[in-house]
Protein backbone atom coordinates (compact mmCIF):
# COMPACT_ATOMS: atom_id res chain seq x y z
CA UNK A 1 0.00 0.00 0.00
CA UNK A 2 1.64 3.24 -0.93
CA UNK A 3 2.52 5.97 1.66
CA UNK A 4 0.56 8.86 2.87
CA UNK A 5 3.11 11.69 2.48
CA UNK A 6 2.42 14.47 5.51
CA UNK A 7 0.49 17.88 4.26
CA UNK A 8 1.08 20.68 6.99
CA UNK A 9 -2.04 22.99 7.04
CA UNK A 10 -4.56 24.31 7.89
CA UNK A 11 -8.43 23.84 6.25
CA UNK A 12 -11.88 24.16 6.66
CA UNK A 13 -15.18 21.33 5.81
CA UNK A 14 -16.62 22.54 2.58
CA UNK A 15 -20.32 23.26 4.05
CA UNK A 16 -23.31 24.50 1.38
CA UNK A 17 -23.49 28.13 3.65
CA UNK A 18 -20.12 28.49 2.38
CA UNK A 19 -20.33 27.07 -1.34
CA UNK A 20 -20.80 30.77 -2.32
CA UNK A 21 -17.77 31.93 -0.76
CA UNK A 22 -15.62 29.26 -2.16
CA UNK A 23 -16.56 29.68 -5.48
CA UNK A 24 -16.52 33.07 -5.95
CA UNK A 25 -13.80 34.28 -3.72
CA UNK A 26 -10.11 33.36 -2.24
CA UNK A 27 -10.40 31.35 0.64
CA UNK A 28 -7.52 31.59 2.91
CA UNK A 29 -7.23 27.69 3.75
CA UNK A 30 -4.62 25.27 2.97
CA UNK A 31 -7.18 22.51 1.60
CA UNK A 32 -10.69 21.59 2.34
CA UNK A 33 -12.28 18.91 3.77
CA UNK A 34 -15.87 16.92 2.10
CA UNK A 35 -17.97 14.46 3.61
CA UNK A 36 -17.59 11.74 0.89
CA UNK A 37 -20.99 10.58 0.59
CA UNK A 38 -22.59 14.24 0.13
CA UNK A 39 -20.74 13.90 -3.44
CA UNK A 40 -20.57 9.94 -4.09
CA UNK A 41 -23.43 10.77 -6.51
CA UNK A 42 -24.49 10.30 -10.34
CA UNK A 43 -24.31 14.09 -11.15
CA UNK A 44 -25.77 17.22 -11.09
CA UNK A 45 -24.61 19.87 -8.80
CA UNK A 46 -23.05 19.35 -6.06
CA UNK A 47 -20.12 17.25 -8.11
CA UNK A 48 -19.58 20.23 -10.34
CA UNK A 49 -19.52 22.52 -7.23
CA UNK A 50 -16.90 20.38 -6.10
CA UNK A 51 -14.94 19.80 -9.01
CA UNK A 52 -14.80 23.84 -9.03
CA UNK A 53 -13.10 23.89 -5.31
CA UNK A 54 -11.27 21.35 -6.35
CA UNK A 55 -9.49 23.48 -8.79
CA UNK A 56 -8.50 25.63 -6.16
CA UNK A 57 -7.68 24.13 -3.20
CA UNK A 58 -6.43 20.04 -2.34
CA UNK A 59 -9.77 18.36 -1.26
CA UNK A 60 -9.80 15.78 1.16
CA UNK A 61 -12.53 13.16 1.28
CA UNK A 62 -14.06 12.58 4.74
CA UNK A 63 -16.62 9.43 4.95
CA UNK A 64 -19.06 8.89 7.86
CA UNK A 65 -20.58 5.61 5.92
CA UNK A 66 -17.94 3.14 5.67
CA UNK A 67 -18.74 1.62 8.61
CA UNK A 68 -15.58 0.17 8.90
CA UNK A 69 -16.66 -1.86 12.41
CA UNK A 70 -19.42 -3.76 10.40
CA UNK A 71 -19.50 -7.20 11.46
CA UNK A 72 -21.13 -8.01 8.14
CA UNK A 73 -18.25 -6.61 6.05
CA UNK A 74 -17.98 -3.48 3.87
CA UNK A 75 -20.41 -2.30 1.33
CA UNK A 76 -19.04 -3.06 -1.99
CA UNK A 77 -21.48 -0.95 -3.60
CA UNK A 78 -20.38 2.11 -1.31
CA UNK A 79 -16.87 1.40 -1.93
CA UNK A 80 -16.80 1.72 -5.56
CA UNK A 81 -18.88 4.97 -5.42
CA UNK A 82 -16.13 6.18 -3.61
CA UNK A 83 -13.24 4.86 -5.45
CA UNK A 84 -15.14 6.62 -8.26
CA UNK A 85 -14.67 9.95 -6.55
CA UNK A 86 -11.11 9.79 -5.51
CA UNK A 87 -10.36 9.07 -8.61
CA UNK A 88 -12.42 12.04 -10.25
CA UNK A 89 -11.07 14.38 -7.29
CA UNK A 90 -7.56 13.11 -6.73
CA UNK A 91 -7.82 14.29 -2.97
CA UNK A 92 -5.24 14.45 -0.35
CA UNK A 93 -6.23 11.09 1.09
CA UNK A 94 -9.76 9.46 2.11
CA UNK A 95 -10.54 9.06 6.13
CA UNK A 96 -13.30 7.42 7.85
CA UNK A 97 -14.15 6.49 11.84
CA UNK A 98 -13.57 3.61 14.31
CA UNK A 99 -17.04 2.45 14.40
CA UNK A 100 -19.72 0.78 12.72
CA UNK A 101 -23.12 2.56 11.28
CA UNK A 102 -24.97 -0.59 10.05
CA UNK A 103 -26.12 -3.83 10.17
CA UNK A 104 -27.59 -6.27 6.99
CA UNK A 105 -30.74 -4.40 7.45
CA UNK A 106 -30.62 -1.07 9.22
CA UNK A 107 -28.14 2.10 8.78
CA UNK A 108 -28.31 4.50 11.81
CA UNK A 109 -26.33 7.18 10.24
CA UNK A 110 -24.40 7.40 13.48
CA UNK A 111 -21.36 6.44 14.74
CA UNK A 112 -22.07 3.25 16.84
CA UNK A 113 -19.65 2.49 19.33
CA UNK A 114 -17.41 -1.07 18.78
CA UNK A 115 -16.55 -3.17 21.94
CA UNK A 116 -12.79 -3.04 22.27
CA UNK A 117 -11.99 -6.28 21.82
CA UNK A 118 -10.09 -8.56 19.87
CA UNK A 119 -12.96 -10.06 17.79
CA UNK A 120 -13.79 -6.18 17.40
CA UNK A 121 -9.83 -5.69 16.45
CA UNK A 122 -10.20 -8.80 13.54
CA UNK A 123 -12.96 -7.72 12.18
CA UNK A 124 -11.37 -3.67 12.03
CA UNK A 125 -8.45 -4.93 10.49
CA UNK A 126 -10.20 -6.97 7.68
CA UNK A 127 -12.50 -4.40 6.42
CA UNK A 128 -9.77 -1.57 6.46
CA UNK A 129 -7.60 -4.07 4.53
CA UNK A 130 -10.23 -4.43 1.63
CA UNK A 131 -11.65 -1.09 1.77
CA UNK A 132 -7.61 0.15 1.24
CA UNK A 133 -7.11 -2.82 -1.05
CA UNK A 134 -10.64 -1.62 -3.05
CA UNK A 135 -9.69 2.29 -2.80
CA UNK A 136 -5.75 1.52 -4.03
CA UNK A 137 -4.65 3.70 -1.48
CA UNK A 138 -3.97 3.76 1.99
CA UNK A 139 -6.64 5.67 4.52
CA UNK A 140 -6.52 7.35 7.48
CA UNK A 141 -8.82 5.92 10.80
CA UNK A 142 -9.75 8.67 12.89
CA UNK A 143 -10.82 7.96 17.08
CA UNK A 144 -14.83 8.27 17.35
CA UNK A 145 -16.36 10.61 20.39
CA UNK A 146 -18.21 7.97 22.42
CA UNK A 147 -21.28 7.84 25.22
CA UNK A 148 -20.82 4.16 26.05
CA UNK A 149 -18.07 1.30 26.49
CA UNK A 150 -18.49 -1.96 26.77
CA UNK A 151 -18.83 -4.69 29.70
CA UNK A 152 -16.00 -7.16 27.68
CA UNK A 153 -13.75 -4.54 26.54
CA UNK A 154 -10.50 -5.98 26.05
CA UNK A 155 -7.98 -3.14 25.87
CA UNK A 156 -8.13 0.97 25.91
CA UNK A 157 -9.18 2.77 22.60
CA UNK A 158 -5.61 4.20 21.71
CA UNK A 159 -4.37 0.27 22.28
CA UNK A 160 -7.11 -0.77 19.65
CA UNK A 161 -6.01 2.03 17.29
CA UNK A 162 -2.19 1.20 17.76
CA UNK A 163 -2.97 -2.20 17.02
CA UNK A 164 -5.24 -1.11 13.78
CA UNK A 165 -2.53 1.21 12.18
CA UNK A 166 0.44 -1.78 12.72
CA UNK A 167 -1.67 -4.40 11.43
CA UNK A 168 -3.64 -2.67 8.26
CA UNK A 169 -1.05 0.24 7.50
CA UNK A 170 -3.10 3.04 7.60
CA UNK A 171 -2.74 6.21 8.81
CA UNK A 172 -4.47 8.15 11.27
CA UNK A 173 -6.66 10.86 12.11
CA UNK A 174 -6.34 12.54 15.50
CA UNK A 175 -9.96 14.20 16.64
CA UNK A 176 -8.70 15.89 19.69
CA UNK A 177 -12.34 17.30 20.76
CA UNK A 178 -13.08 13.45 20.29
CA UNK A 179 -10.66 12.87 22.70
CA UNK A 180 -11.26 14.92 25.08
CA UNK A 181 -15.43 14.09 24.68
CA UNK A 182 -14.76 10.05 25.15
CA UNK A 183 -11.90 11.23 28.13
CA UNK A 184 -14.92 13.22 29.88
CA UNK A 185 -17.24 10.40 29.40
CA UNK A 186 -15.27 7.15 30.41
CA UNK A 187 -12.46 8.78 32.77
CA UNK A 188 -9.69 8.10 31.09
CA UNK A 189 -6.56 10.14 30.98
CA UNK A 190 -6.33 12.46 27.80
CA UNK A 191 -2.56 12.90 27.52
CA UNK A 192 -2.13 8.84 28.29
CA UNK A 193 -4.62 8.40 25.37
CA UNK A 194 -2.68 10.87 22.89
CA UNK A 195 0.98 9.20 23.82
CA UNK A 196 -0.33 5.59 23.70
CA UNK A 197 -0.96 6.21 19.93
CA UNK A 198 1.99 5.74 16.93
CA UNK A 199 2.13 9.67 16.47
CA UNK A 200 3.93 9.07 13.44
CA UNK A 201 1.06 7.90 11.41
CA UNK A 202 -1.14 11.21 12.43
CA UNK A 203 -1.62 12.96 9.24
CA UNK A 204 -4.67 15.15 10.61
CA UNK A 205 -6.06 16.74 13.36
CA UNK A 206 -9.87 17.25 14.04
CA UNK A 207 -11.17 20.52 15.74
CA UNK A 208 -14.42 20.93 17.21
CA UNK A 209 -16.67 22.27 19.97
CA UNK A 210 -19.37 19.87 22.09
CA UNK A 211 -21.75 20.04 24.04
CA UNK A 212 -20.79 19.42 28.19
CA UNK A 213 -23.15 17.97 30.61
CA UNK A 214 -23.18 14.70 32.27
CA UNK A 215 -22.62 12.95 29.23
CA UNK A 216 -20.63 15.44 27.26
CA UNK A 217 -21.87 15.19 23.81
CA UNK A 218 -19.82 15.75 20.15
CA UNK A 219 -22.06 18.49 19.02
CA UNK A 220 -19.30 20.42 15.90
CA UNK A 221 -22.25 23.09 16.74
CA UNK A 222 -20.14 25.76 18.32
CA UNK A 223 -16.32 26.62 19.18
CA UNK A 224 -13.79 25.00 20.11
CA UNK A 225 -13.34 25.12 23.80
CA UNK A 226 -10.08 26.21 26.21
CA UNK A 227 -9.64 22.56 27.53
CA UNK A 228 -9.81 21.43 23.50
CA UNK A 229 -7.04 23.86 22.25
CA UNK A 230 -4.95 23.09 25.20
CA UNK A 231 -4.73 19.48 24.07
CA UNK A 232 -4.30 20.55 20.34
CA UNK A 233 -1.38 22.37 21.33
CA UNK A 234 -0.36 19.34 23.20
CA UNK A 235 -1.01 16.63 20.24
CA UNK A 236 0.77 19.43 17.55
CA UNK A 237 3.98 19.52 19.82
CA UNK A 238 4.04 15.07 19.78
CA UNK A 239 2.65 14.66 16.00
CA UNK A 240 4.82 17.42 13.78
CA UNK A 241 3.28 19.21 11.10
CA UNK A 242 0.59 17.97 10.27
CA UNK A 243 -3.03 18.84 8.16
CA UNK A 244 -5.24 20.89 11.13
CA UNK A 245 -8.89 20.70 10.19
CA UNK A 246 -12.40 22.78 11.90
CA UNK A 247 -15.25 20.88 12.03
CA UNK A 248 -18.75 22.75 11.94
CA UNK A 249 -21.88 20.96 10.63
CA UNK A 250 -24.33 23.09 13.47
CA UNK A 251 -25.26 26.53 13.67
CA UNK A 252 -22.52 27.21 11.11
CA UNK A 253 -21.32 30.62 11.18
CA UNK A 254 -20.36 33.17 8.61
CA UNK A 255 -17.09 32.64 7.52
CA UNK A 256 -14.83 35.05 8.71
CA UNK A 257 -15.76 33.78 12.15
CA UNK A 258 -14.43 30.12 11.19
CA UNK A 259 -11.50 31.29 9.66
CA UNK A 260 -10.24 33.73 12.54
CA UNK A 261 -10.90 30.01 14.20
CA UNK A 262 -9.04 28.47 12.82
CA UNK A 263 -6.26 31.65 12.57
CA UNK A 264 -5.66 30.55 16.38
CA UNK A 265 -5.18 27.00 15.38
CA UNK A 266 -2.38 28.60 13.28
CA UNK A 267 -0.36 30.65 15.91
CA UNK A 268 -0.45 27.62 18.43
CA UNK A 269 0.80 24.90 15.93
CA UNK A 270 3.64 27.76 15.02
CA UNK A 271 4.24 28.18 18.72
CA UNK A 272 4.33 24.34 19.56
CA UNK A 273 6.88 23.63 16.34
CA UNK A 274 9.21 26.39 16.85
CA UNK A 275 12.41 24.87 17.23
CA UNK A 276 14.20 25.86 20.12
CA UNK A 277 17.34 27.90 19.70
CA UNK B 1 -21.68 -16.23 13.34
CA UNK B 2 -19.40 -14.34 14.87
CA UNK B 3 -19.99 -12.80 18.29
CA UNK B 4 -19.98 -9.22 17.13
CA UNK B 5 -22.45 -9.62 14.26
CA UNK B 6 -25.13 -10.54 17.04
CA UNK B 7 -23.99 -8.19 19.16
CA UNK B 8 -24.18 -5.14 16.63
CA UNK B 9 -27.76 -6.65 15.54
CA UNK B 10 -28.91 -6.62 19.35
CA UNK B 11 -27.32 -2.82 19.78
CA UNK B 12 -29.43 -1.80 16.58
CA UNK B 13 -32.48 -3.41 17.77
CA UNK B 14 -32.45 -1.45 20.83
CA UNK B 15 -31.65 1.72 18.87
CA UNK B 16 -34.70 1.14 17.04
CA UNK B 17 -36.84 -0.09 19.54
CA UNK B 18 -36.52 1.83 23.17
CA UNK B 19 -39.07 -0.66 24.74
CA UNK B 20 -36.21 -3.34 24.07
CA UNK B 21 -34.87 -5.21 27.11
CA UNK B 22 -31.19 -4.21 28.14
CA UNK B 23 -28.75 -6.65 28.46
CA UNK B 24 -28.14 -7.77 32.24
CA UNK B 25 -24.71 -6.53 32.17
CA UNK B 26 -25.73 -2.94 31.70
CA UNK B 27 -25.88 -0.63 34.19
CA UNK B 28 -27.37 2.94 34.12
CA UNK B 29 -24.31 4.62 32.13
CA UNK B 30 -25.03 2.20 29.49
CA UNK B 31 -28.90 3.03 28.97
CA UNK B 32 -28.13 6.66 29.41
CA UNK B 33 -25.31 6.42 26.56
CA UNK B 34 -28.00 4.49 24.28
CA UNK B 35 -30.39 7.05 24.96
CA UNK B 36 -27.61 9.52 23.07
CA UNK B 37 -27.22 7.37 20.59
CA UNK B 38 -30.78 6.96 19.66
CA UNK B 39 -31.68 10.53 19.83
CA UNK B 40 -28.98 11.34 17.53
CA UNK B 41 -30.18 8.66 15.08
CA UNK B 42 -33.77 9.68 15.63
CA UNK B 43 -32.79 13.80 15.19
CA UNK B 44 -30.58 12.82 12.16
CA UNK B 45 -33.07 11.06 10.22
CA UNK B 46 -36.21 13.18 11.14
CA UNK B 47 -33.68 16.04 9.83
CA UNK B 48 -32.85 14.78 6.81
CA UNK B 49 -36.67 14.01 5.79
CA UNK B 50 -37.23 17.39 6.75
CA UNK B 51 -34.73 19.22 4.55
CA UNK B 52 -35.75 17.27 1.67
CA UNK B 53 -39.77 17.88 2.17
CA UNK B 54 -39.24 21.85 3.13
CA UNK B 55 -42.76 22.37 0.82
CA UNK B 56 -44.44 19.25 2.76
CA UNK B 57 -43.64 20.57 6.18
CA UNK B 58 -45.01 24.06 5.33
CA UNK B 59 -48.26 23.03 3.74
CA UNK B 60 -48.71 20.30 7.16
CA UNK B 61 -47.35 22.47 9.79
CA UNK B 62 -44.34 21.29 11.65
CA UNK B 63 -45.85 19.15 14.15
CA UNK B 64 -48.02 17.08 11.96
CA UNK B 65 -45.07 17.05 9.95
CA UNK B 66 -42.53 16.07 12.66
CA UNK B 67 -45.58 13.04 13.73
CA UNK B 68 -45.37 11.74 9.98
CA UNK B 69 -41.67 12.12 10.22
CA UNK B 70 -41.27 9.92 12.88
CA UNK B 71 -43.43 7.38 12.04
CA UNK B 72 -41.69 7.13 8.78
CA UNK B 73 -38.56 6.46 10.21
CA UNK B 74 -40.02 4.11 13.11
CA UNK B 75 -41.97 2.19 10.34
CA UNK B 76 -39.23 2.16 7.22
CA UNK B 77 -35.46 2.41 9.28
CA UNK B 78 -33.04 3.90 6.41
CA UNK B 79 -31.27 0.91 4.72
CA UNK B 80 -29.16 2.60 2.23
CA UNK B 81 -25.82 3.65 3.10
CA UNK B 82 -26.57 7.54 2.11
CA UNK B 83 -29.02 9.57 4.80
CA UNK B 84 -30.63 11.06 1.14
CA UNK B 85 -32.73 7.99 1.09
CA UNK B 86 -34.33 8.30 3.97
CA UNK B 87 -37.32 10.05 2.59
CA UNK B 88 -38.23 7.44 0.17
CA UNK B 89 -41.63 6.02 0.25
CA UNK B 90 -42.46 9.11 2.24
CA UNK B 91 -45.24 9.84 -0.08
CA UNK B 92 -47.01 6.84 0.66
CA UNK B 93 -46.44 7.38 4.23
CA UNK B 94 -48.36 10.90 3.93
CA UNK B 95 -51.01 8.90 1.69
CA UNK B 96 -51.73 6.98 4.83
CA UNK B 97 -51.29 9.55 7.46
CA UNK B 98 -52.69 12.26 5.53
CA UNK B 99 -56.14 10.71 3.87
CA UNK B 100 -58.61 13.38 3.72
CA UNK B 101 -55.38 15.65 1.97
CA UNK B 102 -54.58 13.79 -0.61
CA UNK B 103 -52.72 17.07 -1.94
CA UNK B 104 -50.37 16.42 1.09
CA UNK B 105 -48.73 13.07 -0.66
CA UNK B 106 -49.01 14.57 -4.16
CA UNK B 107 -46.40 17.16 -3.34
CA UNK B 108 -44.17 14.73 -1.09
CA UNK B 109 -43.91 12.88 -3.74
CA UNK B 110 -42.69 15.88 -6.15
CA UNK B 111 -40.40 16.45 -3.72
CA UNK B 112 -38.87 13.40 -3.99
CA UNK B 113 -38.54 13.38 -7.02
CA UNK B 114 -36.98 16.22 -7.60
CA UNK B 115 -34.67 15.60 -4.64
CA UNK B 116 -33.79 12.36 -6.64
CA UNK B 117 -33.40 14.09 -10.02
CA UNK B 118 -30.93 16.75 -8.55
CA UNK B 119 -28.00 14.12 -8.38
CA UNK B 120 -29.09 12.12 -11.45
CA UNK B 121 -26.48 11.15 -13.83
CA UNK B 122 -25.32 13.94 -16.27
CA UNK B 123 -26.68 13.85 -20.06
CA UNK B 124 -27.09 16.16 -22.69
CA UNK B 125 -30.19 16.59 -23.98
CA UNK B 126 -31.17 16.58 -27.62
CA UNK B 127 -31.76 19.91 -29.39
CA UNK B 128 -34.64 19.33 -31.83
CA UNK B 129 -31.74 20.02 -34.87
CA UNK B 130 -29.51 17.31 -33.16
CA UNK B 131 -32.38 15.03 -33.12
CA UNK B 132 -33.40 15.44 -36.71
CA UNK B 133 -29.60 15.14 -37.61
CA UNK B 134 -29.16 11.80 -36.30
CA UNK B 135 -32.19 11.00 -37.61
CA UNK B 136 -30.98 11.91 -40.79
CA UNK B 137 -27.58 10.16 -40.56
CA UNK B 138 -29.31 7.09 -39.77
CA UNK B 139 -30.20 6.25 -43.66
CA UNK B 140 -32.55 3.24 -42.73
CA UNK B 141 -33.97 4.75 -39.98
CA UNK B 142 -37.21 3.31 -39.51
CA UNK B 143 -39.27 5.40 -36.87
CA UNK B 144 -41.67 2.33 -35.96
CA UNK B 145 -38.51 0.66 -34.45
CA UNK B 146 -37.06 4.05 -32.71
CA UNK B 147 -36.62 4.12 -29.28
CA UNK B 148 -36.26 7.34 -27.16
CA UNK B 149 -33.65 8.10 -24.08
CA UNK B 150 -34.48 10.35 -21.62
CA UNK B 151 -33.19 12.39 -19.29
CA UNK B 152 -32.22 10.58 -16.26
CA UNK B 153 -34.33 10.81 -13.29
CA UNK B 154 -37.27 11.67 -15.10
CA UNK B 155 -39.94 10.36 -12.96
CA UNK B 156 -43.88 10.67 -13.57
CA UNK B 157 -46.99 10.03 -11.34
CA UNK B 158 -50.98 10.61 -11.67
CA UNK B 159 -51.93 13.88 -9.62
CA UNK B 160 -55.58 15.22 -8.70
CA UNK B 161 -54.14 18.80 -7.89
CA UNK B 162 -52.34 21.50 -9.70
CA UNK B 163 -48.93 21.09 -8.39
CA UNK B 164 -48.13 24.40 -10.60
CA UNK B 165 -49.98 26.55 -8.45
CA UNK B 166 -49.60 24.92 -5.08
CA UNK B 167 -45.43 24.16 -5.41
CA UNK B 168 -44.80 28.22 -5.51
CA UNK B 169 -47.28 29.27 -2.92
CA UNK B 170 -45.43 27.05 -0.23
CA UNK B 171 -41.75 28.32 -1.22
CA UNK B 172 -41.82 30.55 1.94
CA UNK B 173 -43.08 30.56 5.37
CA UNK B 174 -46.13 32.41 6.17
CA UNK B 175 -47.98 31.98 2.81
CA UNK B 176 -51.40 30.49 2.17
CA UNK B 177 -51.10 27.07 -0.17
CA UNK B 178 -53.38 26.97 -2.99
CA UNK B 179 -54.57 23.90 -3.35
CA UNK B 180 -56.92 23.72 -6.48
CA UNK B 181 -58.18 20.25 -8.10
CA UNK B 182 -57.44 19.79 -11.53
CA UNK B 183 -60.76 19.44 -13.38
CA UNK B 184 -58.83 16.30 -15.52
CA UNK B 185 -56.55 13.80 -13.94
CA UNK B 186 -52.79 14.64 -15.21
CA UNK B 187 -49.38 13.38 -13.96
CA UNK B 188 -46.64 15.30 -12.57
CA UNK B 189 -43.39 14.74 -14.89
CA UNK B 190 -39.85 15.73 -13.44
CA UNK B 191 -36.75 16.01 -14.77
CA UNK B 192 -33.50 17.96 -14.17
CA UNK B 193 -32.82 21.23 -16.91
CA UNK B 194 -29.09 21.17 -16.14
CA UNK B 195 -28.29 21.69 -12.72
CA UNK B 196 -31.89 22.45 -11.75
CA UNK B 197 -34.78 19.65 -11.19
CA UNK B 198 -38.14 20.78 -12.54
CA UNK B 199 -41.66 19.73 -12.71
CA UNK B 200 -44.52 20.32 -15.61
CA UNK B 201 -47.82 18.87 -15.35
CA UNK B 202 -49.03 16.62 -18.61
CA UNK B 203 -52.38 15.00 -19.72
CA UNK B 204 -52.90 11.85 -18.99
CA UNK B 205 -52.54 10.54 -22.66
CA UNK B 206 -49.22 12.00 -23.52
CA UNK B 207 -47.97 10.72 -19.59
CA UNK B 208 -48.99 7.03 -20.90
CA UNK B 209 -47.18 7.56 -24.01
CA UNK B 210 -43.93 8.60 -21.70
CA UNK B 211 -44.24 6.05 -19.45
CA UNK B 212 -44.08 3.59 -21.94
CA UNK B 213 -41.35 5.03 -24.48
CA UNK B 214 -39.30 5.32 -20.98
CA UNK B 215 -39.86 1.99 -20.38
CA UNK B 216 -38.89 0.82 -23.55
CA UNK B 217 -41.41 0.55 -25.77
CA UNK B 218 -40.56 1.20 -29.78
CA UNK B 219 -42.43 5.26 -31.05
CA UNK B 220 -44.20 2.61 -33.34
CA UNK B 221 -45.85 0.66 -31.05
CA UNK B 222 -46.62 3.56 -28.82
CA UNK B 223 -48.01 5.74 -31.44
CA UNK B 224 -50.37 2.64 -32.58
CA UNK B 225 -51.98 2.71 -28.88
CA UNK B 226 -51.97 6.75 -30.01
CA UNK B 227 -54.21 5.79 -32.93
CA UNK B 228 -56.31 3.42 -31.04
CA UNK B 229 -57.19 5.92 -28.88
CA UNK B 230 -57.27 9.28 -30.99
CA UNK B 231 -57.89 8.30 -34.66
CA UNK B 232 -55.10 8.31 -37.24
CA UNK B 233 -55.74 11.86 -38.46
CA UNK B 234 -55.04 13.24 -34.96
CA UNK B 235 -52.50 10.58 -33.31
CA UNK B 236 -50.26 11.35 -36.45
CA UNK B 237 -50.64 15.19 -34.91
CA UNK B 238 -50.35 15.05 -31.39
CA UNK B 239 -47.57 12.77 -31.63
CA UNK B 240 -45.79 15.38 -33.75
CA UNK B 241 -46.22 17.63 -31.31
CA UNK B 242 -45.29 15.78 -28.47
CA UNK B 243 -42.24 14.92 -29.54
CA UNK B 244 -41.74 18.48 -30.30
CA UNK B 245 -42.78 19.22 -26.68
CA UNK B 246 -40.10 16.92 -25.36
CA UNK B 247 -37.28 18.44 -27.69
CA UNK B 248 -37.96 21.49 -26.82
CA UNK B 249 -38.29 21.02 -22.92
CA UNK B 250 -34.84 18.69 -22.79
CA UNK B 251 -36.46 15.59 -22.13
CA UNK B 252 -34.85 13.35 -24.45
CA UNK B 253 -31.22 12.80 -24.31
CA UNK B 254 -30.86 9.94 -27.23
CA UNK B 255 -32.33 7.44 -29.44
CA UNK B 256 -31.29 3.74 -29.40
Amino acid sequence: MSDIAPFHGFGLGLRRAHYADFLEGAVPVDFVEVISENYMVEGGKPLRVLEQVRAKHPVILHGVSMSIGSAHGLDEDYLARLKALAGLIEPLWVSDHLCWTRTSAHNSHDLLPLPLTNGALDIVCDNIDRAQEALGRAMLLENPSSYMTFPDDEMTEWDFLAAVVRRTGCYLLLDVNNVYVSAQNHGFDTTEYIAGLPLERVRQIHLAGHAPGAIVIDTHDREVCAEVWALYAEAVALCGPVATMLERDDRIPALPELLAELDRARTIAATDLEVPA
Amino acid sequence: MNALVEQQRSFMARLLDEERMLPADWNGRHAAGLAIYRNNYRTATVEALRSTFERTQRLVGESAFRRAATHHVIVNPPSSWTLDMAGEGFDETCKQLFAKDPEVAEIAWLEWAMHRAFVARDAAPLSAQAFTRICASVVDTNWEDLRLVFAPGLALAPVCHDLSRLWPSLSGAGEEPTILSLETPHHALVWRQGERPVFVLKPDIEAHMLAALENGATWGDTCATLVGELGEDTAVIEAGQMLGHWLSQGLICGIR
